[in-house]
């Protein structure tokens, strides 16, 4: 007899999903992470004009959105052949910045904090912001103070808030104020102190969960995949490098060439993608990305203060390391290497410059193909279009963060399973909670991952399928 | 009483919650001892839509199945249902997958993309995202109460109309265009084509339609203070149809019409033809944020509808 038990929605993660175990006869049978949602970005991206593709891909995700509208822009550079002027990449990777550090403290703070705060909470009325606020309101204010920044770095230097519109192929459509970079540099040297604080906050979390024997939770081994110049730690611009799970260097590419490295299998039997690295194959080529894999793969951190934080990860935790649950640790120094930048950024005279834009023409984009990554807060992002001769779209493909760990997301829940659930029975509050904080812990951004797909609240057809693809068996009526 | 507010996302991209999260401090006290957030998928563990709320707050339109029975749950609970968003009151972005039949969309996604291995070479057939035929607005599938547009709706906004519904108020939207609140001066010269935006480089003072660069301003509602045009980037309409004219493209061919003065034919030699040429995007430009709500709200050829 099948029986199913479901955690849906998944909460305070980005978008629509569920967790479904599959008991047979009493016993765990499979175990998986589905993902509700799709609407075809790829496609109804053909025929427009491929400047417009920074204004619509932002809307693929509302936390993302900035990444989304750089890969998107980056894509269009290459596809005019421009390079634009050294204010408007600094200007852009500012608006970077900034997002990051208003993503990675939402999730941090708001989505992530109550089960790190509250670990043994049984109760899911009791697991929230609101009650951090209440108990420990210096925490919520430090949140607070972080987003407002970031958000406020994007509206001056995007335009908007949220789904920013600067970004211009060849460059950006304005600079900064004097009076702007003056007001946004105090505001950013504010933060830099909370930024600091937030890594204490996000250590004692860690080292609370070590002492409960939570670290461990969904841990598996796996290829890492980021950003770096020349090895060091990178968000908007460089080679995109690849570590096997001792943390060797696997293959560092342009991302340019992101199709001759990178795979995503699709399965008869799964909605799901998964990503791999070509040269290895699946499943031993199945990497991850996201915070604490950019730690896994630089060689060191661009700032001063970040640096010093990642050598005390290192002596402390050691690199490369494989828990979900490091990924919190990894990104409140990523939020304080990302607000030293804006500093550095923000003392720079070329964020005021007037050397914004490069001219481009029609001409320019027909018959052309660009690719755009960026490291958006959850992990590497490519954009690729192909243009016909006015310059329209004829071809898009994006390769989204989130996608890529998808495989580590449904590994990492079905492992909990294995070692704690023997029969419905276990499957209490606590335990499902359990389940939730794998899945958080990669901060997953589900309407970016637009190709993976499993809709309707019950599947039809459900799998147990051994690692190398093998279908044990089918539940469920045909 | 406590009176009890509710949020949820359909077929949308979480901006609009991202923004109401915006509200930084006030959120915090909006949420107080007089109202209690009762259910939010991105802040509350709570799984179960609850059985009354005074008051629902939906991000997105419809694009499954699932989105249906949600908004048809979601109307059932709540007294007022407040439409946040340019997604749930037009449809938004995703929209534009109405040019396209659901396969083509599928097929793109699963199939044909280069870093796609699928050796079968069909999008997974057995258990098919039950995507509704087409993408609608919310108020296609349920009554809406109180509309917010904009993509996203400003924080201010979004708090004003959760006010207004507490309280029983009428949530009232500017009635004027984003023309009528750009900084940009007009001088009302005549356009002959429309130029790629990335084309030349804009005068800093003056209309960017008047420079004849796509800008839907004329034919959006006002309410944003013109904060695209104000930063040298056309308006794309995200804030959906200015009052008056439900259908933005039409309006916005409206608009363009008497830019180019149709009705003055004191320069022989020009061909309205050429101003209609000139758009490369026709339903990509004027009808990015809302198609689905439009008056031929898809592509006629896509199917048959079910």
């Amino acid at each position: 007899m099948s029986e199913r038990v479901e955690v849906y929605p998944v909460t305070r993660i980005e978008g629509h999903a569920r967790i479904t175990v599959i008991f047979e006869d009493g016993r765990p049978e499979d175990v998986r992470f589905q993902v509700l949602e799709f609407r075809g970005f790829e496609k109804f991206l053909e025929g427009r004009p491929v400047e417009d593709a920074p204004i619509i891909t932002p809307r693929i995700c509302g936390i993302c959105q900035v990444a989304h509208h750089l890969a998107s822009v980056k894509a269009c550079d290459a596809v005019f052949g421009v390079e634009p002027p050294e204010p408007a990449v600094k200007l852009r990777n500012l608006m970077h910045q900034a997002a990051n550090v208003h993503s990675h403290a939402l999730h941090l703070y708001f989505l992530a904090a109550p089960d790190l705060v509250y670990p043994d909470e049984e109760d899911p009325a009791a697991r929230h912001v609101f009650r951090i606020a209440e108990e420990r309101p210096e925490v919520v204010k430090a949140a607070i103070e972080l987003r407002k920044f970031g958000q406020k770095v994007v509206e001056k230097v995007g335009g908007r808030p949220i789904n920013p519109v600067t970004g211009v192929p060849g460059g950006v459509s304005r600079s900064l104020s004097e009076e702007e970079r003056d007001e946004l540099l105090a505001e950013a040297k504010e933060v830099l102190e909370i930024a600091e604080t937030t890594v204490d906050f996000a250590l004692e979390l860690t080292e609370r969960l070590e002492e409960e024997g939570l670290l461990d939770l969904g841990a598996l081994e796996t290829y890492h995949m980021g950003l770096v110049d020349g090895g060091t730690h990178e968000l908007y611009d460089g080679t995109l490098r690849a570590v096997d799970p001792e943390g060797n260097v696997a293959v560092e590419f342009d991302p340019s060439e992101y199709v001759d490295h990178i795979a995503e299998l699709v399965r008869p039997h799964s909605y799901l993608k998964f990503p791999y690295l070509r040269d290895v194959g699946y499943p031993d080529g199945i990497y991850r990305v996201n915070a604490l894999s950019r730690l896994n793969v630089c060689d060191g951190m661009p700032t001063e203060r970040a640096q010093a934080r990642l050598e005390e990860f290192e002596e402390r935790f050691g690199l490369p390391r494989h828990e979900p649950m490091l990924y919190h640790l990894a990104r409140a120094i990523e939020i304080l290497c990302s607000v030293e930048l804006c500093i550095e950024l923000l003392e720079d005279d070329d964020v005021t410059s007037d050397e914004i834009r490069e001219e481009v023409t029609v001409d320019d984009a027909a018959d052309s193909e660009g690719v755009g990554c960026v490291e958006a807060p959850r992990g590497v992002l490519i954009h690729h279009f192909e243009t016909d001769e006015d310059g329209l779209i004829r071809a898009a493909n994006l390769v989204v963060a989130t996608v890529q760990n998808n495989p580590a997301m449904e590994e990492g829940v079905r492992r909990v399973v294995e070692e704690h659930v023997e029969s419905p029975d276990d499957m209490d509050d606590l335990l499902l909670n359990r389940l939730e904080m794998v899945i958080r812990a990669y901060d997953p951004c589900l309407s970016c991952a637009s190709h993976a797909v499993r809709v309707g609240r019950y599947p039809i057809v459900v799998e147990a399928v051994t690692r190398d693809g093998e279908v044990l068996a089918t539940l469920g009526p045909k | 009483m406590t009176k009890k507010v509710m949020t949820i996302w359909l077929g949308g991209c979480s901006g609009c919650h991202i923004s109401l999260l915006d509200l930084h401090e006030r959120l915090l006290s909006v949420f107080s001892d007089d109202v209690e957030l009762v259910y939010s998928p991105p802040l509350l563990d709570f799984k179960e839509i609850p059985e009354h709320v005074d008051v629902a707050l939906i991000e997105g339109g419809i694009r499954n199945e699932d989105n249906v029975e949600e908004a048809e749950e979601v109307r059932e609970a709540a007294d007022v249902v407040i439409a946040v968003g340019t997604c749930a009151c037009f449809g938004g972005i995703p929209g534009l997958g109405n040019l396209f039949e659901n396969e083509e969309l599928l097929e793109r996604a699963y199939v044909s993309t280069p870093t796609t291995v699928n050796e079968e070479g069909e999008p997974p057939s057995e258990d098919l995202p039950e995507l509704t035929w087409r993408v609608h607005p919310l108020s296609d599938v349920i009554d809406v109460d109180i509309m917010v547009p904009g993509c996203p709706p400003s924080p201010d906004d979004i708090l004003e109309a959760v006010r207004c519904a507490l309280e029983g108020e009428e949530f009232e939207l500017p009635r004027k265009s984003v023309c009528d609140e750009c900084p940009r001066e007009k001088k009302g010269k005549v356009i002959r084509s429309i130029k790629r935006p990335f084309e030349g480089e804009p005068d800093p003072e003056r209309c960017l339609l008047e420079q004849g660069y796509p800008c839907l301003g004329p034919a959006t509602r006002a309410g944003c203070g013109g904060r695209c045009p104000e930063v040298g980037v056309p308006c794309a309409g995200c804030r959906g149809p200015a009052e008056g004219a439900p259908d933005q493209g039409a309006g916005m061919i409206s608009a363009l019409a008497s830019a180019y003065r149709v009705e003055e034919e004191e320069e022989p030699g020009f061909d309205p033809v050429e101003l209609a040429e000139s758009v490369p995007d026709p339903v990509g430009w004027f009808y990015r944020f809302t198609l689905a709500s439009a008056l031929i709200p898809f592509r006629a050829d896509r199917g048959e509808e079910p």
